[in-house]
Formats: structure tokens, sequence, C-alpha cells
């Protein structure tokens, strides 16, 4: 039977205040009656309330970093925004220019950044955003164990990992569960008889390692190999090139040309670990890049999560060249 | 013994003249490193994308004092959360003292604190050329200045000494 095992990272708001600019680093220092574990979210938005969400709901803050109602609360200014960017890109926008492109930043520990405002194009390309109206800070988490009751489902009788796509809509715990499971197959579990394998990372988004400066702040084990911040669909023959791993993990697979790639690498005779947006098979089935794999079978595992209790419930494990349901979470 | 004084005075003058002088020809050189810290930093900004903590951290290791301790201080102040702006203008404020730079060369350097990484690569790129031009202007003139007033204030100290033995004689 799979666990729920729920432990992270040990956040504290101090930590937390260092991020942000003016009088937010001011209240995130002085939050004390919230625990910083409870919060997925921080929402800032020019002239809005200060907003925390979290497994236990939405929580407004006030200038005393107290929670509170809406109408008491804390109101974003301008100036906090552009403070706060500048703390976040140390001051260097121009070093984070291609992730502005994308839309988030990443801090170091993976956390990642959403950020919105006035798109800059050039054709039909973003160049980049000006006038930043709103950020929405995503905390990582790092929650190990979970994995370890996974990996049975997913190995063959001879011990060789199948290729697997972990499919959940949005904050259900993807990049977590892909985290730990990397570390478990890099380091090997010996009670299953599996050895530690060579593992390939292609982190586009630089959530999974959190990579900063070259040095990862998660533990993905002693046989992982990460390349940071580059596009999967580059990524992977690279590695394949390169690195020579026995499997290849990447985060949110969905463009056409990441699936083209994916394809390639698989034919030189590596394993395949995946995850993609899609809250059931079916809503997976509906989108035309992932569709191609279901039709050719490509992963032959599939890990469904929801939030049932908490990011990270494994809801089912599937085996799709036999149509059977390996594990269904029951109450 | 008051030959000895005598001798000790012109010395003592000779001195100060020396030290001035001295003063004096490290501006140019001063404009110069700081000419070369530029460069550097463009050439960190434009082809590396280096975010500016780092981009100073090499500056440090690559220039001679007083700029390194210009560059280690701002890489402090925005390691410590400080904006780009404020941390420049506040390792101005700490480290003039180590500078041998007048006014004018100051409120060049000052240019320089604003609007550094705010903006893209591009943009970076003409702020710190435009900066450049005004150095180079501004280090040939200090440097044909530097010549003369150098000079002049080797032999100024000693002769400034030698006048007052004289009128003591």
């Amino acid at each position: 039977m799979l666990l729920h095992v729920n432990s992270s990272l040990p956040f504290e708001w101090i930590k937390i205040a260092h991020w942000f600019g003016g009088n937010l680093s001011r209240i995130f220092a002085h939050t004390s009656r919230i625990s910083a574990a409870d919060i997925e979210e921080i929402r800032l938005r020019i002239g809005q309330p200060l907003l925390l969400q979290g497994c236990k709901g939405d929580i407004f803050l006030n200038a005393s970093g107290n929670p509170c109602r809406q109408k008491e609360a804390y109101y974003i200014t301008h100036e906090d925004l552009a403070l706060t960017l500048e703390r976040l890109t140390q001051s260097s926008l121009y070093a984070a220019e291609e992730k502005l492109k994308q839309g988030f930043l990443t801090l170091p520990g993976g956390h990642r950044v959403g950020v919105v405002g006035e798109a800059v194009l050039r054709g039909r390309e973003i160049q980049t955003l000006k006038h930043i109206s709103a950020l929405n800070f995503r905390l990582a988490r790092e929650i190990r164990g979970r994995a370890r009751e996974l990996i049975p489902y997913l190995l063959k009788p001879d011990g060789e990992l199948c290729h697997t796509l972990i499919l959940s809509a949005p904050r259900a715990g993807k990049t977590t569960l892909l985290r730990d499971l990397i570390c478990f197959l890099s380091s090997g579990v010996p009670e299953l008889g599996l050895r530690g394998q060579t593992l390939g990372v292609v982190d586009e988004r630089g959530e999974l390692a959190g990579m900063h400066q070259g040095i990862p702040t998660y533990d993905l084990g002693p046989r992982t190999d990460i390349l940071d911040g580059c596009p999967k669909a580059i990524g992977m023959s690279m590695l394949v090139r390169s690195m020579a791993p026995q499997i290849i993990a990447v985060d949110e697979l969905g463009h056409v040309d990441d699936v083209q790639a994916l394809t390639d690498a698989i034919r030189t005779g590596v394993k395949i670990l995946a995850t993609a947006h899609a809250s059931s098979r079916e809503e997976a089935l509906e989108r035309p890049t992932l569709a191609g794999l279901f039709k050719e079978q490509v992963f032959s595992r599939i890990v469904l999560l929801n939030r049932e209790q908490g990011p990270g419930t494994i809801a089912g494990v599937y085996d799709t060249l036999n149509g059977r349901n390996l594990y269904t979470r029951t109450e | 013994m008051l030959v000895l004084g005598y001798v000790g005075l012109i010395a003592g003058c000779g001195g100060i003249g020396l030290i001035i002088a001295a003063r004096i020809k490290r501006r140019p050189q001063e404009l110069r490193e700081f000419l070369t810290a530029l460069a550097l930093l463009d050439t960190e900004i434009v082809w590396g994308a280096t975010p500016l903590p780092e981009a100073f951290a090499t500056l440090e290791e690559r220039l001679e004092k007083p700029w390194q301790g210009f560059f280690a201080e701002l890489k402090e102040r925005l390691l410590n959360g400080e904006s780009a702006a404020v941390a420049w203008k506040g390792a101005i404020r700490s480290q003039k003292g180590q500078f041998a730079l007048n006014k004018e060369d100051w409120l060049v350097v000052q240019d320089v604190g604003k609007g550094l990484g705010q903006s893209d690569r591009q943009q970076q790129h003409k702020q710190l050329e435009l900066v450049q031009r005004q150095l180079t202007l501004l280090q040939e003139q200090a440097g044909a200045w530097a010549e003369k007033q150098g000079k002049m204030w080797s032999y100024l100290g000693f002769l400034c000494g030698l006048a007052v033995v004289i009128i003591l004689v």
C-alpha cells in the first residue's frame, strides 16, 4: 500500500522575507502566527491585498504580518513590486531576460515566481515584460520517501524501469514526486534489488534541482547529471550524446518539440521519466502532443496524482500495455 | 645643528611636495583602471548575462586597489539586499577617501549607478558605452594635467623649503 508521507523543508518567514523589498520584507519578517510550511503560494497584485494561499485556504495579511480580514489587509503598492523584483533579480534585470520572456523567475531552492505585466512584442515573439503588475511565489516542497513505495509499480520483472509519465493538475506535486523518484533511482534501492542508475536531468525551469551557481539545492542522488536551464528538446539529445544516461528525467512535457526529442531519445535505448499537466488520462488524451505518445504506447506506466490528501497524493498507477490498474487509492 | 635643521626643513617640504605629486599622478591611473572595470562589466553583462554580484566579484579579482575594495563593497551590499543604485551611492560614500579622483570624476562615476541592472542587455551596453566615452575624455585631460602638475609639485616642495631657509638665514 502506498503511504502518504508528508514532510517538507523547514520554511521560516525570516528567510522568505529576504526575497521581498520595502514594506513586504518587514511584514514577512514579523509574520509568526501562521506556519510557513502550510503556505503554497504568496500572491502580490498591485492595488490588491497581500494574499497567502495554502492547504488551509486563503489568508490575508495586514501590515503587522498577522492574518486579518480582506479590508484590513496590507495593499500592495507599485513600489513593493518594483523593489521585490530588484531583490529577486539581484538588481540584474538583464540577467533574467530569458526567464521573464517565459513569465517566471526561479529562486535558489527551486521556488518559482510567476510574473505578469505588459508584454513587449517583436513580431509574434515576446521580447520582455514591462510594467509588472503581479507576482506569484510558488514555494517548492521537498517531500521524501513517497517515491520509495511507488518504485515497485514502475519496474519490469527484470528490474528495468518502465517509461513513466506522471500526470496531475497544477499544484498537485508532480515536480516534488519526480525529484524524489530521481533520487531513489540514482541511489538505488537494495531491498528491491534495484541498483543505482545513471540519470540525466534536463531542468529547463530550474525547479527540479534548484541549481544555484552550479550547485543543486536538492539532492538528486549520486549518479545524476543535471543540465540546468536548457530547453528539453535540445537538452535530451545533448545528454544522450554527452553523459550516456540510462534514464532521462524531464518535467512538464507539452511542446511538440519535446515529444519529438523524447521519441528520438527512446530510440537510443534510454528510459524516460517525465511529468505533464493533465488531471486524468482522458484529459491527457485530448491534448494533441500527449495523445500521440499515448497512441504509440510510448509510456507503459502512468502515475496519476491529486490533492485529496494534500499535494502529491498518488491516486493511481496504470499499466498502459496491459490496460490494468496496478494501484488505485482507496479512502 | 642649525645646518641639520635647514636640511630637515628642505627635506620635509620636499617630501610634502612629492606626496602631493604622487597623488596627482594617481588620478589618471585610477580613471584608466575604472575604464578597464567598465569594459569588463560590459562584457559580463552583454555576453555573459552575469548577475551584478557575480560580475562585481570578477572585477574584484581582476582589478588593483582601490577599485578592488570598491567592487568588493558593492558585491556585499547587493548580496545584503540593497538595490544597485543605492549600493553604488553607498560604496562611493564610504570608499571616496581611498581615491585621488576629483569632484568632476565622481560625477561621472556616480552616473554609472543610475539605472545599472534595470534594463535589458542592449540598453545596459549603451549606457556603459556612454560613460566610457566620457571617461576616456576625462582621462586624457587628467593625464596631461597630471604630467604638468606632478612635475611642478615635485620641485615646488623643495623650492619652498629652500625659500624658507633663505629667509631664515
